[in-house]
């Protein structure tokens, strides 16, 4: 019988999870297709055939309120044009008329603007032996495609870009702050009434004239309105999510360097390859849906008006769609993974997320056969809408590479860590966190009843804050910035040469923690 | 076996051995017939196997869902006869079945 299992924790804001959520996933799919999360209050379907059932089933598992967890929530009216938070068929009114923007044809068409963006940002680092995929390219191309397609004009690409990614990104551990979140994005209302009133061959004029049918069954043009809120929407989805998709291809392609060679030699494999890198690691790794109706799963009721989170990266790894799921390859058998969704709200912009893909994959390996990431450098980040690279940097010369590859970059820490304090205490502490066990090392200096010190892991050294002791219990904080900028709070008891207690990471979860004395 | 032909844009003609369950652009895909692109491997998501199927057909095949109607308005050159052949799965009853594939799915 299949129940819902407490002994599994997965939320989408738990920093713990964002380095490798897929053992927690594998886990949620394995054990508990349905699992309820009590802290947040909200459901997580994991199996492919629910998912894939669960985004087609639009009466049941709505997108009225949204598709994001938080949005759900909050349930905030939803403005006219915000067509990701419709059913149809007021959804249907507004999205028509828009595939126009985004079919396979139309896309194609800009090939050569795509190549010329991405050659714009390539070529001025061939000689530098290095480059970055989200800084110099994930961050560059996307932009100015969609940019280019609405008729943004370059001067106010950086404005939209960094305002979408405001919008979009949390802090770590914490859902996302939606007092202060808008729908309408600044720097497009001035554009689009000056476009209104000088109108051009672009997106945006096209969208301004356009005439569609909508709920009501009345033929009108888009209001000014709704044309800033579509452009703000389409401007942020065309920036962020593909922006994620070439971090992921360099990075996964930079830990199969056979396959990349494959690719590097026989060109016609780059779409493949491309659905591969979206299978396995997608952007998007969850969509949530207000549940509209009573439904029962695996033996789960989920009540009207529930939340429930699609763990869409999940699905992508089922063994029972696909088989060795947790391999990367490039020629597996082609079945559609769920990273651009299905059904009524699949992807709009799934052909042009694809060609950029393609042609982003295809220009650097014009100019970088191979290159290995420094993940000591790079930072993920995971929020309820996208998981991916805000930076990630890569050698594409040998000569830039440090020596013995990455297992010299990740001994390089230890190196530089400061020496102990004199008169203190060492120990050596293990965090059991979700992604396994964590070593560190505390020195602790007693003054009273005031503690200091420092603790030492492979992400750094940091000092110990608020430190206190009040009889065999010590508490403390360090602020860390990897894996995501967070505050631990230790509280630890400490019998004799054996400590045990737990730390909370960031604002939600807690791991265990045992220690051993190693000096006095 | 059900056969299925297929016929380019130029004319050029492909008939095949369909295996019953599979769907026509995964069989179209396993014989190298050229001229589906498939993208999303047979999500109905993205409208790039596009085809046009002889009328005297559809009342086997069955009108397309709501999901294949709205996908379609990704294809290129789309007709009261187009489908995607994602959608179409192969019975029995389809053995002849001819299907036309449009100039370009992009």
């Amino acid at each position: 019988m299949t129940s819902v299992d407490k002994a599994i924790h997965w939320d989408p804001y738990n920093p713990a999870y964002f380095n490798n959520p897929h053992p927690v996933f594998t886990r949620l799919r394995e054990e508990a297709p349905v699992y309820y999360n009590e802290e947040y209050d909200f459901y997580t379907i994991s199996r492919y055939e629910d998912v894939q059932a669960g985004l087609a089933d639009y009466r049941t598992f709505s997108s009225s309120r949204g598709d994001i967890l938080e949005f759900i929530k909050a349930n905030n009216p939803v403005p006219p044009g915000v067509f990701i938070m419709m059913d149809p068929p007021v959804h249907t009114a507004y999205r028509s008329p828009l595939t126009r923007f985004f079919t396979p044809k139309r896309v194609a068409s800009l090939e050569p603007q795509i190549r010329d963006f991405c050659a714009k940002s390539l070529d001025p680092l061939i000689e530098s032996g290095e480059f970055n995929f989200i800084e110099n390219l994930g961050k560059e191309m996307p932009m100015r495609v969609i940019g280019m397609l609405l008729g943004v004009p370059e001067e106010d690409l950086k404005t939209v870009q960094s305002d979408a990614d405001a919008k979009l990104t949390t802090e770590a551990g914490k859902p996302m702050d939606l007092t202060e979140h808008t729908f309408v994005g600044a720097g497009f209302e001035d554009y689009i009434d000056w476009r209104m009133k000088n109108p051009s061959d672009d997106g945006m004029t096209e969208m301004l004239n356009l005439e569609f049918k909508d709920e009501t069954g009345a033929v009108r043009k888009l209001t000014r309105d709704e044309v800033v809120i579509i452009c703000s929407m389409l401007g942020a989805a065309g920036n962020e999510t593909t922006n994620r998709l070439i971090g992921w291809t360099g990075k996964v392609l930079a830990e199969h360097p056979d396959q990349r060679r494959q690719i590097y030699e026989n060109r016609a494999l780059i779409p493949q390859a491309i659905e591969e890198i979206l299978r396995y690691e997608p952007p998007g790794p969850s969509v949530a849906r207000y549940v509209a109706k009573d439904v029962e799963l695996h033996g789960v009721k989920i009540p009207e008006g529930s939340s429930v989170c699609m763990l869409v990266a999940a699905a992508n790894r089922d063994g029972r769609k696909f088989a060795n799921p947790n391999k990367f390859d490039i020629q597996r058998e082609r079945l559609p993974h769920l990273t651009f969704g299905q059904g009524f709200h699949a992807c709009l912009g799934n052909a042009l997320a694809r060609i950029e893909g393609r042609i982003a994959l295809d220009e650097v390996l014009n100019r970088f056969p191979d290159w290995e990431v420094d993940l000591d450098n790079a930072y993920l980040t995971s929020t309820s809408t996208v998981r991916g690279w805000e930076t990630l940097p890569a050698y594409t010369s040998k000569a830039k590479r440090r020596p013995g590859g990455k297992k010299a970059a990740q001994a390089a820490p230890q190196a530089n860590t400061p020496a102990p304090i004199p008169g203190a205490e060492s120990w050596k502490l293990t965090m059991k966190t979700p992604m396994g066990p964590q070593e560190m090392t505390a020195h602790l200096v007693r003054k009273g009843d005031a503690l200091t010190g420092r603790l030492d892991s492979p992400q750094g050294s940091e000092s110990i804050s608020h430190g206190k002791i009040s009889g065999n219990t010590l508490t403390w904080t360090v602020s860390v910035t990897k894996p995501a900028p967070m505050q631990l709070g230790f509280e630890v008891q400490i019998n004799d040469n054996a400590l045990a207690g737990h730390a909370k990471l960031g604002a939600f979860g807690k791991a265990d923690i045992v220690g051993e004395r190693i000096s006095s | 076996m059900p056969k299925i032909t297929f016929i380019e844009s130029d004319g050029r003609e492909h008939e095949i051995e369909a295996q019953t369950g599979a769907s026509v652009m995964e069989m179209a895909r396993a014989h190298n017939v050229p001229g589906l692109d498939a993208d999303c491997g047979g999500g109905c998501s993205c409208g790039t196997c596009h085809v046009y199927v002889r009328p005297e057909w559809r009342t086997h095949i069955g009108e397309p869902n709501e999901f294949e109607v709205a996908t379609l308005e990704f294809a290129v050159d789309v007709e009261a006869n187009s489908r995607l052949s994602c959608q179409i799965k192969i019975t029995d009853q389809l053995d002849g079945l001819v299907v036309t594939l449009p100039a370009s799915q992009r």
